[in-house]
């Protein structure tokens, strides 16, 4: 039998006559059919987005006539979009039991790389933007390809690597500008990416939802989704299983290199300038959003739901706390106590998980 | 006895300075269980990974169906229809029974969907709770991690993995170790079954009666070496205790 | 065992209501909960989309001001000087901003801002291109837009501009730099991030002064990104290739504290360089005291928000506000610090 096949075979059932108490090897647990509703209700993940509805609600009674209108809500999403994609790549790592903290030097430096190309070539029209785009989604994806490659065949832990990557690939930003921002993209890159819209929805929005579809797909539905899991859960089972953990770990910080690029574009394409102060938190922006969204630092458990939701506590925290002109420093104390709340609640989890 | 299935002839294995395997042997046939015992530090798991694929002998070789053989890694093993269950289980805890046991050998959906890597999620449900049945375990399959499940639950999952997968050998590595009395007489059980399925297992265990209830062969090894081969209906733990400890080894050096 | 499951369940929903509850008290709690401010909120909601108000007098706008950046001092001494103009007119002023000078930042604030629909915005902007879209969606709105410091590519869009004159600012630098070098040697600019007006206009105005001494080298411009430690970085740098360097301008608060760290850390060799900062913020302050900073330029702030405020009220009365107003500036020095006209200078780290 080749091991592609199934490994059931014919044979006749075992007697169904035992005990199951007395059996010990019964895997029921009872009361938890599959995918009970009950329990997905109590899940993480479903909690904090329980959490993000009331938020929601209770700004839009404190502030009815602001909050909820149609521009404030775009622009929240448009505030989010950036991070939203640099947190879909982020939930792969973090579920690979991995960490990236090079994610806004690499945006960065995929933005500097972008407009000197397309300055290079005329800075003007949509031949233009696209070089732009190539160049920043290759130059992403090549600072992935090298956190990849350290992670995976040096063995160097990835927090040391991403932190290492992090320093180089805005060192290299510097380096290339001379430490003063580069201005000027083309036109179009602008006026369609940056403010355009489409049946009402601005691109920006467009291309993470895009993203963020695509996330959920792949973490929920592949092969590819399944084998994070894996690796995240027990890299040494996944080895023995026959998967190239290896390999598999590559592929994950080369996406979540070539999402920072994609982000990259879209800074670009909204400010008009490569804004090489600007991302230095960006890093912990999206480890808290995945974080908060459910997902374990440890590994091997989490969703791309979740980090879209992650990545909107924070977002609409600010922009609620700013109509409602609460001090802006009570903001920031909100994102920690949500993020603080969320680790505790998957510590809980887990811990019941284990005693069982 | 039935030609030998596998074998292994005078494997050598190094960890650094340590010389885990000088020269060992082993021999299994189909439909036959043969218990591996020894003290602690005689090789015994080492050479199950060196038979699964996980570690390159240093030295050596390794005979399948009276064909020589390299396993460079776990899939090789698999391809010959080699299947372990490790001491520690080799289980990925988040993911649920079903996922464990397609674990590197995944279903995926005919057609384009499979071809751009789509899982058959539900294929696999149904036939991993059949593989469960058909194993004498009366599972009904949960959407649960596997680290939600007991040891022993959890060890019963493994087991079935390797025996559902295993199409000519199946290593056990002390697979009764945290289980409690019953649960334990359902794996020997199951070792029966697989054996009377034609399929050779290999059962390492440092419980005694257990090997001797279950096993058709004994064989001992000490300090990287086999020392001694046994029939379990004629002898008893004297004799065990003897080759294990040094007092008794029938195979010494100068023998081939 | 699927009791034990339920039990540990519900045993979370206490934490994450706890968790809940405290957002919300904050975010009820937090807005100073007085009277003017859940009038702001609501009023600005009952207001149709105009906003503005044609009566007379000044009573009751909604007034925010967006600085650069939240904690910077400069800012705050505007925040009183604007408070100070409110508080006369009888409006209410509210401070929203980021904690870093850049326009990823203030944009999603400035937005949130417009939502909560106010009758005027004083913003201090952080690029002059970057930000011209999203203060349009302001102007958009209805709201009245004053700028304040900083200006835009196009200012049009606001009813007043009011700010230092910079390119002056830079020649009083330029000028006070020159003295304390007794005129000869080489001179180095640090400056921020090109494309902020302000600190463009005052190297513009610097190097202007400077090309009238002959025996003062110009060593050029670097930029330090706001970060003081870059721009001390950039002071050892450029004291290894040039050990000649014997002054410094830096064109902000975070540009002149810097290059006071690095002309520190460069020990003996920096003993003779002079240094001249903008703005003055305490900690400039007690360098100039201790004599690392030898002259601050200090601009009015506390002028720039009285001004900002009292023109966007004029602008809501239907009056007609000056379009464009610059204030002034103090050289203040270890000298004549002590004079009650230049403590009244110095910038506030609260109102």
């Amino acid at each position: 039998m080749s091991s592609s096949d199934s490994p059931v075979r014919d044979e006749p059932a075992a007697a169904a006559t035992e005990d199951p108490d007395a059996t010990g090897a019964d895997l029921v647990i009872p009361g938890q059919e599959r995918d009970s509703w009950l329990r997905r209700l109590t899940d993480s993940t479903a909690l904090i987005f329980i959490a993000l509805l009331a938020l929601v609600t209770v700004f839009a009674v404190l502030a009815p006539g602001a909050f909820p209108s149609v521009p404030n809500i775009r622009n929240i999403f448009i505030a989010a979009a950036s991070l939203l994609v640099i947190s879909v790549g982020m939930t792969f790592v973090i579920i690979s039991a991995g960490i990236d903290l090079s994610v806004g030097s690499v945006l960065v430096f995929s933005s500097v790389v972008a407009v000197k190309a397309m300055t290079a070539v005329g800075n003007e029209g949509w031949g233009v933007s696209l070089i732009g785009i190539g160049v920043a989604l290759l130059a992403g994806l090549l600072w992935g390809l090298i956190n990849g490659f350290l992670i995976a065949k040096a063995g160097i832990p990835p927090l040391i690597v991403t932190l290492g990557t992090l320093g180089a690939a805005l060192g290299f930003a510097q380096i290339i500008t001379g430490g003063i921002n580069l201005r000027g993209v083309p036109p179009q890159l602008t006026q369609v990416l940056g403010y355009g819209r489409i049946f009402g929805i601005p691109w920006l929005v467009v291309v993470a939802a895009f993203v963020t579809a695509w996330g959920i797909i792949a973490l929920r539905f592949t092969r590819f989704g399944r084998y994070t899991y894996a690796v995240g859960s027990n890299p040494e089972a996944a080895r023995r299983a026959g998967i190239n953990v290896d390999r598999h770990l590559l592929k994950i910080y080369a996406i979540v290199g070539l999402l920072s690029g994609l982000a990259g574009v879209m800074s670009l394409a909204r400010f008009s300038n490569t804004n090489i102060a600007g991302h230095t938190t960006d890093n912990l922006q999206s480890i808290a959003a995945v974080v908060i969204g459910g997902t374990s630092l440890f590994g091997g458990i989490g969703t791309v739901f979740g980090t879209v939701v992650g990545v909107f506590i924070p977002t609409v925290l600010q922009n609620g706390f700013v109509i409602l002109r609460v001090q802006p420093f009570w903001q920031e104390v909100a994102v920690g106590v949500v993020l603080i709340a969320a680790v505790y609640v998957d510590q809980l989890k887990r811990r019941a998980r284990e005693r069982l | 006895m039935s030609a030998p299935l596998l074998q292994a002839r005078n494997i050598v294995k190094n960890y650094g300075h340590v010389q885990a395997l000088r020269g060992a042997d082993f021999d299994v046939g189909e439909g036959q269980v043969v218990g591996l015992v020894g003290d602690n530090g005689a090789g015994k798991s080492t050479l199950v990974k060196i038979l699964s694929g996980i570690e390159r002998p240093d030295g050596g070789e390794i005979v399948f169906d009276d064909r020589t053989v390299t396993l460079a890694d776990a899939a090789d093993a698999h391809r010959l229809g080699i299947e372990t269950v490790y001491q520690d289980l080799a289980l990925a805890p988040d993911l649920d029974p079903a996922a464990n046991l397609f674990l590197g050998r995944e279903r995926l959906k005919p057609g384009l969907l499979g071809r751009l890597g789509f899982l058959d999620r539900d294929g696999m449900a149904d036939d991993a709770a059949e593989a469960f049945r058909n194993l004498g375990q009366t599972v009904q399959l949960i959407t649960v991690p596997v680290a939600s499940l007991s040891g022993g639950q959890r060890q019963s999952v493994a087991v079935a993995r390797a025996s559902a997968w295993a199409s000519r050998i199946v290593f056990l590595d002390e697979p009764t170790a945290a289980l409690g009395v019953v649960q334990a007489q359902k794996v020997l059980d199951l070792i029966r079954r697989v054996r009377d399925n034609g399929i050779g297992v290999v059962l390492i265990s440092h419980n005694m009666p257990q090997v001797f209830d279950v096993a058709d062969r004994i064989e001992v090894l000490r300090l990287g070496r086999r020392v001694a081969r046994f029939t379990p209906s004629e002898i008893d733990m004297d004799d065990i205790v003897a080759a294990m400890t040094g007092v008794l080894d029938h195979e010494a050096e100068a023998t081939s | 065992m699927s009791q034990l499951t339920l039990k540990r369940t519900s045993g979370m929903r206490p934490v994450v209501m706890a968790a809940l509850l405290a957002l919300l008290l904050t975010a009820c709690g937090g807005g100073g909960g007085d009277a003017a401010e859940s009038e702001a909120a609501s009023g600005g909601a009952s207001e149709a989309a105009g906003g503005s108000e044609a009566a007379g007098g000044g009573g009751d706008y909604d007034i925010v001001l967006i600085p650069g950046v939240i904690g910077d001092e400069f800012y705050v001494s505007m925040e009183c000087g604007a408070r100070a103009a409110a508080d006369e007119a009888g409006a209410s002023l509210d401070v929203q901003g980021a904690d870093t000078f850049d326009p990823t930042a203030q944009t999603p604030v400035l937005e949130a801002v417009i939502a909560s629909q106010p009758d005027a915005i004083l913003i201090a902007p952080t690029d002059r291109t970057a930000m011209q879209a999203p203060i349009q969606q302001a102007v958009d709105a209805g709201i009245t837009v004053a700028l304040v410091d900083t200006t835009l590519e196009d200012p049009s869009v606001a009813v007043a501009a009011v700010a230092s004159d910079n390119v002056e600012g830079g020649r009083m630098a330029g000028d006070a730099l020159a003295e304390l070098m007794n005129e000869e040697g080489a001179a180095l600019v640090i400056n921020v991030n090109p494309g902020i007006s302000t600190t463009d206009q005052r190297q513009e105005g610097f190097e202007e002064a400077i090309a009238q001494y002959e025996n003062i080298e110009y060593l050029g411009t670097e930029f330090s990104n706001n970060e003081p430690a870059q721009a001390a970085q950039i002071v050892d740098a450029t004291l290894s290739a040039n050990p000649g360097l014997n002054g410094i301008f830096g064109t902000n608060l975070f540009s002149a504290e810097g290059a006071a760290t690095g002309v520190r850390n460069a020990g003996p060799e920096g003993e003779d360089i002079s240094i001249v900062g903008f703005d003055a913020g305490p900690a400039q302050v007690d360098q100039l005291e201790s004599g690392q900073v030898q002259a601050l330029i200090a601009q009015k702030p506390e002028e720039i928000g009285t001004q900002g405020v009292e023109q966007a009220i004029a602008a809501l009365n239907g009056e007609e506000p000056e379009a464009e107003i610059t204030t002034g500036f103090e050289v203040i020095t270890q000298d004549n610090l002590e004079e009650p006209e230049m403590q009244e200078a110095l910038y506030k780290s609260q109102c």
